[in-house]
C-alpha cells in the first residue's frame, strides 16, 4: 500500500471504509433478489427447491464477492483491466473450438468442470478498459481519431466476436454499454452524429448478414400473431399473462399461465411475465422504482466521483442494469424483439449475477476510494 | 498537477451533463416500460384475462356409441365391436424412437413403419397422437395397460367398428357408415372428432338423428403441453337409441337367396294392416362389413361401379315401367269415372286403332269379346287401350297418386325415386312437348313415360287390397303409433270388382298368373303379371334369341289371402322376360316363406298371449 498516493495524506481503516459501502445501492438490489426468490419459489409450483434457494444463496455469496471487491483500492483494479479483457477476448475467440452448444448457439467454456461464459467476464473486462482508457488519456486529447479508433476497437471487437456465436443479446450490450462511456467520457458529439448517419446508410447490410433465426425474431417481432404457434407463441402468451394479471395480479401462486407453462424459460428471461401475471400491474411498478433507485443511485455516485475511472465504472454499470432491465422487459412486453437477455437481480442464473455484482463491487471500490489519487500520467505504460 | 485538475474539472462538467442526458433518456425508456404494462395490464387487462382463462380450460368431446340396429324379433343386424387401439403423443414420451421400440415388442411394428411414424411426428409436430396400431388383441392391450406407467404418452383407446351381422342380405336395408364428408357437417359437434362415423346410405343414414346419440363433454385444466392437470366437468357421452326394425331377418334371408337365383332383381313383402315392411330385398348386393374396413380404391370402384350395380337398391331407386301390373290403375280410373261397366264387353281383334296409329294386343290374333274380369285374368291390352282412351290421362294419373304410384314415403328409407305419373303438365314442363292422346294409350298398359319402383308397386297392391291409404313402414315403433290408415273412398264395388280379375289370373284358366299357385294351400291369391317392354323388339321377341339387355322385365303384384288380406308382394326381375315364367313362380317360393313365418309369429303371439294369461290368472 505504500505506493498508493492519498489525497488527504492517509489511508482510510476498514471501519471507515464499510462505513462508506453504499448500503442503499446494496439494500435496493437484495429487494430485487428477495423478489427474485418469491417469484421462484411460486414458479417451481411453491417450493425453495431448484431455483429459489439456490438464487438467495449466491446473492449472498456474490454479495460478499462485491464487499471484497470494494475493499480493495481501484489501482489493483485498474492495473487489472488489461489483463481481465485480454483472457476474455482470448476465451471468447476459442468459443467456436472448446464451446459447448446451447439452444443453437455456442456460448459456454468449461474449464476443470467448471462452465462460464467469456461474454460476462467481458462485460467487466470491457467497462475496466473502457474506464482506465480515459483515465490515464488527458481531456484534451480524448476526440482525437487515435484515440477514438482505439476505444471503438475496444468494443467492436467483443461485439463480432460474440455476434458470431451467435449471442445477439451480449453483442446489443457491448454495443450500448460501450458507446454509452464512450459518450459519457467526452468525446466529440460530432463522432456519434457521424455515427448515427453511417447505421442508418449500412442497416439494410446488416440486415442481409444477419442469421435467419434473427432475421425470423424480428419479423416475428414485428407481427406476433401472425404465427401464434410458431416463434410469436412466447410473445402472444407473455402478452396475456401480463393482461390477465390486471391492476392487482392474480395472486402469489396463481397465475395460470404460468404455472401451467404457457410461458417459456419463466424462471430466467420470462420472470418478469410471470410476475406482471401474479403481481399485476402494482408490482412491476415497484420493480420498475426499485431499478429506478438503483440507477439513481449510481448516477449519484458518478457525479460525485473525483475521477474519471469511478465516474465511468459507475456510469457504466449503471448503464449495463438500465441496458439488461430495458431489452428483457421489452421484450417479455412484445416492445422488441425476442433477446436472450436476463433481468437482472431477479432472474435465475449464476453468471450474470455474479458479473453485476462485480460491477457494483468496483463501483464501491472507487466511491470508498475517492481519496485515492489515480495515475493519469501512467497511461503509456500501461497502454 | 494545475494541468491535471484543470483537465479533471473540465471531464467532470462534460461528464455531469452528458450523465444526465443519458438519464434522461433512460427515465424516458422507464416511461415508455410503465406506459406499455399499463396499456397491457389495465387498459387491455379485459380483453387478456378471457384468453389466458382459454388457454387453461381444454374441452374434450367423448363420442357417443351408436345405437343397434334390430330386427322385428331383436335379431341383431347392426352392432358395435369394440376395437383397441394404441397411440402415442410424442411431445410427452421421453424418447419417441425407444418408446416405439417398447411397444414393439407387444404389437409387431415393422422398421419401416417406426420411420414412418418417426416422420410423421416430426412432420405433425410433437403434440398429435400418432396411431401406432389399432385391431389390437385385448391381450396386447393389456400388456400395454401394465407398460404404460413406464412409458408416459403412451395411450390406449377403445374405439368402435360398425358390424353388421345381418351380412348381404340385410346391406341394401341397413346400409353403412362411413366418414363424416365435408358436405354433411351440420351443427353437432360430434362430427368434428376425429374417427366418427355417420349413416352412408340405407337406416344407418334415414335414421342417423335417433343412432348418433349425444356427445358427452370432459372439460379439464391444461398445463402449456396440453397435459391434463385436473378435471373440472364431466358430462357423459349419451348412446344412440337401439332401433327396431319391422324387418323379418330369416324371411330376408330367404327372400335374398331366392332373388340372387336372378340377375338383377327385387322384391317387396309388406303388411297390408300396418304396412310394416317385412322384406325389402334387391340383387345383386354387398357385404357392408367390407365397407367399414379399411377398402381400396380398386375394391370400392368395383362395388359403387361394377357391374350390374351391386350397391344399387332396385327396391326403392329402380324405376321400371309397371306394364300390366299398371292395369289396375287404369281399371279403377274408369269404373270411377263411369265410363266403363265391369260386365261391359269389348271386342280384341288383335290391335287397336286411333287416329292413324294402331296398337297390338300381345295376344296377335285377339282375344275376342273381353270384359274387365277377363282382360285381367288374359292380360287383354286392347280393353285397357279403349279405356284408358275414354278416361284420359289425368283421371288415370290422379288414380295412379292415389294408389301410391309418383311419391315417395317417409319410412325412413331416404333417397327413394319418385317415379314417374305422366300428366300433359308433367310432359310440358320435363320435355318441353304437348301431350299426344297415343301417350294415354300406351300409359294404360303401363308403358310409355310411366315408371314405378317395386316398393311403390307393392305401397299400390296393398292400397287395392285394403281399400285403405297404406304407407309403409321401417321401425316397429312407427308401426305402433299409428292409427289404422285412412279409406281411399273407392267405391267397394268397383275395388272388388277389379280383385276379382286379380283372383281370375291366378285360378281360372287362362290367367297368366297361375304359376303362382300353390298346391294344397287354405288361402287364395290375387296377383297380376306383368311384362314390361324395354325397347320395340317384336320382330326378335318371339325367338327367344334377345341379349339379356333387351329382354322385357318380368313383374309381377299380389297380395293374399284374399277374403282378409295380409300380405302384398311385389318383384321385378330386370331382363326376366316374362311376368308368368320369371317373375310368378318366384314370388310362389317367397309366399311359402311367408306363410312360414305367419306360421311361426301367430304361435308366438299364441304363447306369448297364453303366458301373460297365466300371470294375470
Amino acid at each position: 500500500m505504500a505506493d498508493f498516493l492519498f489525497t488527504d495524506g492517509r489511508s482510510r481503516t476498514l471501519t471507515e471504509k464499510f462505513a462508506r459501502l453504499n448500503w442503499t445501492l446494496l439494500l435496493a438490489i437484495a429487494t430485487l433478489v428477495a423478489i427474485g426468490t418469491v417469484s421462484l419459489y411460486s414458479t417451481a409450483d411453491g417450493s425453495f427447491h431448484p431455483w429459489a434457494e439456490a438464487h438467495a444463496l449466491r446473492f449472498i455469496i456474490c454479495a460478499g464477492l462485491a464487499i471484497t471487491i470494494a475493499l480493495i483500492s481501484p489501482q489493483v483494479w485498474m492495473s487489472l483491466a488489461a489483463p481481465i479483457y485480454i483472457i476474455a477476448l482470448i476465451a471468447l475467440a476459442l468459443v467456436p473450438w472448446f464451446g459447448a452448444e446451447a439452444m443453437g448457439a455456442k456460448r459456454w467454456i468449461g474449464v476443470a468442470g467448471l462452465k462460464f461464459q467469456p461474454s460476462e467476464i467481458m462485460k467487466i473486462g470491457l467497462l475496466l478498459a473502457l474506464a482506465c482508457l480515459y483515465q490515464k488519456i488527458p481531456a484534451d486529447k480524448i476526440s482525437r481519431p487515435r484515440t477514438v479508433a482505439l476505444a471503438l476497437l475496444i468494443i467492436a471487437v467483443p461485439v463480432v466476436l460474440t455476434l458470431r456465436q451467435p449471442d445477439l443479446g451480449s453483442a446489443v450490450l457491448f454495443a450500448v454499454v460501450g458507446l454509452a462511456v464512450l459518450f459519457a467520457a467526452g468525446v466529440s458529439i460530432w463522432y456519434f452524429l457521424a455515427g448515427g448517419g453511417g447505421v442508418l446508410a449500412l442497416g439494410p447490410l446488416i440486415w442481409s448478414n444477419m442469421h435467419a433465426y434473427q432475421r425470423q425474431r424480428v419479423e416475428t417481432f414485428l407481427n406476433p400473431e401472425a404465427d401464434p404457434l410458431g416463434a410469436g407463441y412466447h410473445i402472444i402468451q407473455s402478452k396475456i399473462a401480463f393482461g390477465a394479471g390486471g391492476l392487482g395480479g392474480r395472486g402469489f401462486m396463481r397465475g395460470t399461465q404460468s404455472q401451467l407453462d404457457f410461458l417459456p424459460e419463466k424462471h430466467t428471461d420470462f420472470i418478469f411475465t410471470m410476475i406482471g401475471e401474479e403481481w399485476g400491474f402494482m408490482g412491476c411498478g415497484l420493480i420498475l422504482m426499485v431499478f429506478a433507485l438503483i440507477l439513481i443511485n449510481l448516477l449519484w455516485i458518478g457525479l460525485r466521483a473525483k475521477s474519471s475511472y469511478a465516474r465511468l465504472i459507475s456510469f457504466g454499470t449503471g448503464m449495463v442494469i438500465f441496458t439488461y432491465m430495458f431489452i428483457n422487459m421489452a421484450m417479455v412486453t412484445g416492445l422488441v424483439p425476442v433477446v436472450g437477455v436476463p433481468l437482472p437481480f431477479v432472474s435465475y442464473g449464476g453468471s450474470s449475477m455474479v458479473t453485476l455484482m462485480v460491477c457494483v463491487g468496483l463501483v464501491m471500490s472507487a466511491h470508498i476510494h475517492d481519496n485515492v489519487r489515480l495515475d493519469r500520467s501512467g497511461a503509456r505504460a500501461v497502454w | 498537477m494545475a494541468y491535471g485538475n484543470l483537465s479533471d474539472t473540465r471531464s467532470k462538467e462534460i461528464f455531469s451533463r452528458r450523465a444526465i442526458l443519458i438519464g434522461s433518456a433512460q427515465v424516458a425508456g422507464f416511461g415508455l416500460l410503465a406506459g406499455r404494462l399499463y396499456q397491457l395490464q389495465v387498459l387491455q387487462g379485459q380483453y387478456y384475462a378471457p384468453l389466458a382463462e382459454n388457454n387453461r380450460i381444454s374441452i374434450q368431446l367423448l363420442p357417443p356409441v351408436r345405437g343397434r340396429i334390430l330386427d322385428r324379433n331383436g335379431v341383431v343386424l347392426a352392432r358395435n365391436e369394440e376395437q383397441f387401439a394404441v397411440s402415442i403423443i410424442p411431445a410427452l414420451t421421453a424418447d419417441l424412437s425407444e418408446t416405439l421400440k417398447r411397444i414393439s415388442e407387444i404389437v409387431p411394428l415393422s422398421k419401416q413403419t417406426q420411420q414412418q411414424l418417426l416422420a410423421k411426428a416430426k412432420k405433425h409436430g410433437t403434440n398429435r397422437a400418432l396411431v401406432a396400431g389399432d385391431n389390437l388383441s385385448f391381450q396386447q392391450i393389456a400388456a400395454i395397460n401394465v407398460l404404460a406407467p413406464q412409458l408416459p404418452g403412451v395411450e390406449t383407446q377403445t374405439t368402435y367398428r360398425r358390424r353388421y351381422p345381418g351380412g348381404k342380405s340385410m346391406a341394401h336395408v341397413i346400409g353403412y357408415t362411413g366418414d363424416v364428408s365435408s358436405r354433411a357437417l351440420d351443427d353437432d359437434p360430434v362430427l368434428r372428432l376425429p374417427g366418427i362415423k355417420v349413416g352412408k346410405i340405407g337406416v344407418e343414414l334415414g335414421f342417423e338423428d335417433r343412432l348418433r346419440g349425444r356427445a358427452g363433454r370432459r372439460k379439464f385444466e391444461v398445463d402449456a403441453r396440453g397435459r391434463i392437470i385436473r378435471d373440472l366437468e364431466m358430462r357423459d357421452a349419451q348412446a344412440g337409441d337401439d332401433l327396431r326394425l319391422t324387418i323379418e331377418s330369416d324371411l330376408q334371408d330367404r327372400v335374398m337367396s331366392r332373388l340372387t337365383g336372378e340377375r338383377c332383381s327385387a322384391l317387396v313383402v309388406l303388411d297390408v294392416n300396418d304396412g310394416s315392411i317385412l322384406s325389402l330385398g334387391s340383387a345383386p348386393t354387398y357385404e357392408a362389413d367390407r365397407l367399414t374396413g379399411r377398402l381400396s380404391k380398386q375394391e370400392w370402384k368395383e362395388l359403387s361401379d361394377g357391374k350390374d350395380h351391386p350397391m344399387f337398391n332396385r327396391a326403392t331407386r329402380g324405376l321400371y315401367p309397371p306394364g300390366s301390373t299398371f292395369k289396375m290403375v287404369t281399371a279403377l280410373a274408369a269404373l270411377e269415372a263411369g265410363v266403363l261397366d265391369s260386365k261391359e264387353k269389348i271386342r280384341c281383334s288383335g290391335r287397336y286403332s286411333l287416329a292413324d296409329q294402331s296398337y297390338n294386343c300381345w295376344k296377335r290374333h285377339g282375344h275376342g269379346a273381353v270384359d274387365l274380369n277377363r282382360a285381367l285374368r288374359e292380360s287383354c291390352d286392347t280393353l285397357f287401350y279403349e279405356v284408358a282412351n275414354r278416361t284420359g290421362i289425368s283421371k288415370i294419373a290422379s288414380m295412379a297418386y292415389r294408389l301410391g304410384l309418383g311419391q315417395t314415403y317417409e319410412c325412413g328409407l331416404l333417397l327413394q325415386k319418385k317415379g314417374v305419373v305422366p300428366t300433359p303438365d308433367w310432359k310440358r314442363w320435363r320435355l318441353n312437348a304437348s301431350w299426344l292422346d297415343g301417350e294415354t294409350i300406351l300409359a294404360g298398359i303401363g308403358q310409355g313415360y310411366v315408371s314405378a319402383t317395386p316398393l311403390q308397386l307393392a305401397v299400390m297392391t296393398a292400397r287395392l287390397a285394403t281399400g285403405r291409404e297404406v304407407v309403409p313402414c321401417l321401425t316397429q315403433e312407427k308401426k305402433k303409433q299409428r292409427t289404422r290408415f285412412k279409406k281411399l273412398k273407392i267405391n267397394p264395388k268397383h275395388l272388388s270388382a277389379v280383385r276379382a280379375g286379380m283372383l281370375a289370373s291366378v285360378y281360372e284358366p287362362g290367367g297368366t298368373g297361375k304359376s303362382v299357385q300353390i298346391a294344397g294351400a287354405n288361402f287364395s291369391i290375387a296377383g297380376k303379371t306383368g311384362t314390361s317392354q324395354v325397347r320395340a323388339n317384336s320382330t326378335k321377341r318371339k325367338a327367344g334369341q334377345l341379349e339379356w339387355e333387351m329382354r322385357d322385365h318380368a313383374l309381377f303384384v299380389c297380395f293374399f289371402p284374399v277374403n282378409r288380406p295380409r300380405y302384398a308382394i311385389a318383384c321385378v326381375v330386370e331382363h326376366g322376360g316374362s311376368g308368368g315364367k320369371t317373375a310368378a313362380p318366384l314370388v310362389r317360393e317367397v309366399i311359402k316363406d311367408v306363410v312360414d313365418y305367419d306360421r311361426k309369429a301367430s304361435a308366438l303371439k299364441r304363447s306369448r298371449k297364453k303366458s301373460k294369461a297365466k300371470v294375470e290368472g
